[in-house]
């Protein structure tokens, strides 16, 4: 008798310290981010949004009693090389959930490792609609804005500052660049603003001055674009240059003025208005602190990518507590329909697509910085949900 | 009696031979040591080493077989794995199938672009490969029907016979190892073949080669359409391997980084292309997760090649084994006959 | 008739006037690697990367507050110090080999690959400015034409005429000529035929970099610059011919007036398909190019 109990208390032991072992080793977060190439500007702020906090999730005692680290790869925004990277994280590193691809390529790659390894995902940045509707997975999540919210929010703001609008869109021609713009024109169109023209200019343009003849002859009073990076800086500094922009309002994609390029655009920028999912200057306690932390330990201003990034370790958090694990379907489950606190207020992950819901705003940039000229709450702008394959 | 019989045979058995056959058995050892760990990350990486392997085989084929530097090799591993993808995506999952229509669609490209192409030389043809592959990777990178530049997901495994597919690390690594080998012993052969001397020859001294009568235009472009073909049959291994294709495949850093594994594997040895790639593909892996600064230590790596090492590690390291093997030789005859 | 004339001036005068304005700073760029190809018969394939390193240079310059004219005088000094360097230190050591245009080409590709990241670690991936030096626009006839754009026009064929002038009507013009027809023979007349080389090298860089310097207010600086100018670079100096100096600018202002006029009519997407389509006809036709190589003519 005394046999059975002492060896089945031995076993219940070393279970038990087994079981708290791996209660207690670190959850392992995989991040595949560009830190080199055109997109490094990205992933930086990506990766302050990301070990800021963490750094804060750790202090206050981590997920679910057990600490989180970081482990990041380059992926050089080339799709092949996320690939590689993603393996190596799930395999070797064995990290419990990969994020940190910039663009829609990668991020769709990327999402089907994470299928072929029983693994979750989430992106932070890539805004291309289709990632969580045709070409939706059930392994990949999105906690930021996609193009069609942004459009909502930025149409919105036409119709109540600039009715019956005549737009015209040029926009780099790749498939971003054309969905980008599709999106806003039927946003804006079904608000009443005309098209008037509509231009694709090579990606990596240098010169848009063979174009200034065609936006003249339209007479616009809107001028819609999707460029992004130093094609934005040429854009509208040549804009500037060439007096196109005199008495034209100019807005563009989420993505065409960001910190990365503010600085150099200069005083071509002021005016333009976008719509996006987070601005330095929202509102509200949750949003002071997060900015001023931000600005304190890397001196330089949160942008949407650093924030969304930052709010991906919340979204983490939230999902694995409720699950009680982190084995992948229970995550899953927790995820959809979940709601987590933000700098941006409270987002709804809406569980049909995997796309987050959160309030959107219009936001212009004056004196160099941006601030909020417009909101649409988040209802308004998401949009049906379209995907089919879950 | 016997030492020189020996002696005889191993003659016949070149350095750069012995090291391809270090270069495979190297290789498999490596397999059975993944195999045994359960290992998935390490061989899919060393797949896709040998997959632009057959890249660099390739290039080598054209630069230091033939002598003409392609700067655009890339657009033809585009074209197969893009072929490739499609076929597995809408027709077949069947690995041979697959295969064979790659490499009848990048022959046809090659012997399209060659046209243009061939009709240049040295440097010409260079820029003229180079703007091809600019050219026609920005139309794939447009292209709606092609996935435009978000690519191909959801590519299906290729299944090579009932019940082993590529999805299977340990078997595609084996099925691309011996592929690669297939390939590799192939132009080896073909080297030793009279149309293969034509080829060296027209890289030594075309005008020689013209001047005692032979056509070097056909030569030329056959060599052109043979390269795009064995670099469109490796692309069409790449989707099998990743599930997906995207226009980057096109893009001038595959075709620079093919360049620089065959110099700094050894331009005209064809083993050295797959040496390269293997090494070069570990290097950009490992130091890619130290430092994001890894073009800068590829590059300089390159370039120190270029000046210092000009014919790659087994361009030099074979001369050398080559004349330690014989003053060894050399000692074993002189000791028979004071012995 | 009036259809026509206004067609004429609101339409196609604009677009030859902006075709003109980037055709000079495709010269420009083109120039620079004529000269090193016709010399030296190098192919350089790090020239774009040089164009970045001399607008960097122009904003470090300017940063330290130097006004943006001394910039401009000061950074082709600086450049040319660096392509003196870069030739007698990397290029010098293939250049006596067999396979030189295969490893001239094959070295300055990978120099291209590390000046680029070297400038990545410098000064980070975002885009920089320079403010534009002279502001303000000419509005006459319907059309408005930035006024610092007429500058670099008006610049750049000083600069195109200047250089012509110094190989065509200088000794050392002379010598750079005979040097590129024979370099024997002028090394037996006594000419230090290396340092002749370097010499080269080093204007064709700087030339690179004062095209940096120019335009940096036009395009912005950022680490991947170099690439704007590369197949437009390349398909002009094949055209015109490699080595000449008529054949740079006659190619590069009939090119760029081809893809500005063009884009009136076809979608912007074809307008380096059909820059590559010209080069492909040219060489087919004429693979030496429009005209002879310098010093041969």
């Amino acid at each position: 008798m005394r046999h059975q109990f002492i060896s089945s208390f031995a076993v219940s032991t070393v279970l038990f310290a087994g079981v708290a072992a791996a209660q207690t080793d670190p959850i392992k977060i995989g991040v595949v981010t560009p830190l080199s190439g055109t997109y490094a500007g990205i992933g930086q702020q990506v990766k302050w949004g990301l070990d800021l906090a963490t750094k804060e999730i750790n202090a206050a005692g981590g997920i679910a009693g057990r600490k989180v680290e970081l482990i990041y790869e380059d992926e050089e925004a080339n799709p092949a090389v996320a690939v590689q990277k993603a393996e190596k994280l799930l395999q070797v590193n064995k990290v419990d959930f990969l994020t940190g691809t910039v663009n829609s390529g990668s991020t769709l790659a990327v999402g089907q490792v994470a299928e072929r390894n029983n693994r979750l995902a989430a992106t932070t940045v890539s805004f291309a609609d289709s990632i969580t509707a045709d070409k939706c997975s059930p392994n990949m999540f999105r906690v930021n804005a996609r193009a069609g919210m942004q459009s909502a929010a930025l149409a919105e703001w036409l119709s109540k500052t600039n009715p019956n609008a005549n737009v015209f869109y040029l926009g780099p021609d790749y498939e971003m660049g054309r969905s980008t713009v599709a999106a806003f024109k039927s946003a804006a169109e079904a608000k009443g603003a005309k098209t008037v023209g509509e231009v694709f200019a090579p990606l990596d343009n240098k010169d848009y001055s063979p174009f200034f003849g065609q936006i003249r002859g339209a007479r616009p009073n809107v001028i819609y674009t999707s460029v992004a990076g130093n094609d934005t800086v040429r854009l509208m500094t040549q804009m500037a240059e060439f007096g196109v922009n005199r008495n034209l309002q100019v807005l563009g994609a989420s993505g065409t003025v960001t910190s990365q390029n503010i600085a150099a655009i200069g005083k071509a920028a002021e005016g333009f208005v976008t719509g996006v999912g987070y601005s330095a200057s929202i509102d509200n306690d949750a949003n002071k602190k997060f900015v001023s932390d931000f600005e304190t330990a890397y001196k330089a201003q949160p942008d949407l990518y650093g924030a969304d990034s930052y709010g991906l370790m919340y979204f983490y958090k939230a999902a694995v507590e409720k699950a009680k694990s982190t084995e992948t379907d229970k995550v899953r489950d927790a995820m959809r329909g979940i709601q987590w606190s933000t700098p941006q207020g409270v987002k709804t992950m809406r569980a049909g697509d995997h796309q987050a819901m959160q309030d959107m705003y219009a936001v212009q940039v004056k004196d160099g910085k941006f601030s909020i000229v417009g909101k649409v709450n988040a209802e308004a702008a998401i949009g049906p949900d379209t995907c089919a394959k879950f | 009696m016997r030492e020189s019989y020996l002696i005889s045979i191993s003659k016949k058995i070149s350095a750069v031979q012995l090291l391809a056959i270090l270069f495979f058995g190297l290789s498999c050892v490596f397999a059975i040591i993944a195999i045994v760990a359960s290992d998935v990350f390490f061989l899919r990486l060393a797949t896709e080493a040998m997959i632009f392997g057959g890249l660099a085989l390739s290039v080598d084929l054209l630069l230091g077989i033939t002598g003409l530097l392609p700067l655009g090799q890339a657009l033809f591993f585009g074209f197969g794995a893009y072929a490739s993808a499609l076929i597995l995506k809408n027709w077949t999952t069947s690995i041979w199938i697959v295969l064979l229509i790659s490499t009848l669609f990048s022959a046809l490209m090659g012997g399209l672009a060659g046209l243009i192409a061939i009709r240049s030389k040295g440097v010409y043809f260079a820029l003229i490969s180079f703007g091809l592959a600019q050219v026609v990777s920005k139309v794939v990178f447009n292209s709606r029907d092609l996935g435009a530049s978000d690519g191909i997901i959801g590519v299906p495994n290729a299944e090579i016979l009932p019940g082993l597919t590529s999805g299977d690390p340990a078997v595609f690594f084996s099925f691309t190892i011996l592929f690669i080998l297939f390939l590799y012993a192939g132009l080896n052969y073909l080297l030793a073949t009279p149309y293969g001397r034509q080829l060296i020859a027209i890289k030594t001294n075309e005008h020689r080669v013209a001047f005692l009568g032979f056509n070097t235009w056909r030569y030329k472009l056959s060599a052109f359409v043979l390269a795009a073909s064995i670099a469109g049959v490796s692309g069409a291994l790449y989707p099998m391997l990743r599930g997906f294709v995207s226009p980057e495949l096109m893009f001038f850093q595959v075709s620079g980084n093919a360049i620089i594994n065959v110099i700094v594997g050894g331009t005209g040895t064809l083993i050295g292309p797959l040496y390269g790639s293997a090494l070069l593909t570990g290097i950009r892996s490992v130091v890619g997760s130290f430092t994001p600064h890894h073009q800068l230590v590829i590059g300089v790596l390159f370039m120190a090649v270029v000046i210092l090492l000009p014919r790659g590690i087994i361009g030099y390291l074979a001369p050398l084994l080559d004349s330690w093997r014989s003053r060894k030789r050399n000692a074993k005859i002189q000791e028979a006959d004071h012995g | 008739m009036i259809d026509a004339l206004e067609w004429l001036q609101y339409v196609l005068a604009p677009q030859v006037i902006n075709g003109a304005s980037i055709g000079v700073a495709v010269v420009l760029m083109a120039l620079g690697l004529t000269i090193i190809f016709g010399l030296l018969d190098v192919i350089n394939m790090a020239h774009g990367e040089f164009y970045a390193i001399g607008a960097y240079a122009a904003v470090v310059l300017i940063g330290m507050g130097m006004p943006f004219w001394w910039a401009l005088a000061l950074t082709p000094v600086l450049m040319a110090v660096v392509g003196y360097i870069t030739e007698r230190s990397l290029i010098q050591r293939v250049f006596h080999s067999k396979d030189r245009h295969t490893l001239t080409l094959l070295l300055t590709f990978g120099l291209g690959i590390v000046l680029e990241d070297v400038l990545k670690i410098i000064f980070g991936a975002n885009p920089l400015r320079i403010e534009t030096p002279i502001g303000g626009a000419v509005e006459m006839l319907g059309l408005f034409f930035p006024n610092y754009r007429l500058f670099v026009m008006g610049l750049g064929t000083l600069i195109v005429a200047a250089v012509w002038i110094l190989i065509f009507r200088t000794k050392i013009g002379a010598i750079v000529r005979a040097a590129a027809f024979d370099r024997h023979m002028t090394a037996s007349l006594g000419v230090p035929v290396n340092k002749v080389y370097a010499l080269t090298f080093a204007l064709g860089v700087a030339l690179a970099g004062i095209a940096g310097v120019l335009l940096a207010p036009i395009y912005s600086v950022f680490p991947t610059m170099g690439r704007d100018f590369v197949l437009i670079a390349f398909s002009v100096v094949i055209i015109g011919g490699m080595g000449s100096i008529k054949g740079a600018v006659i190619a590069g202002l009939l090119l760029t007036q081809i893809q500005s006029i063009s884009s009136l009519y076809i979608s912007p997407v074809w307008s380096d398909p059909l820059l590559f389509g010209c080069m492909v006809l040219v060489l087919m036709w004429r693979p030496q190019g429009l005209f002879g190589r310098l010093g041969h003519a």
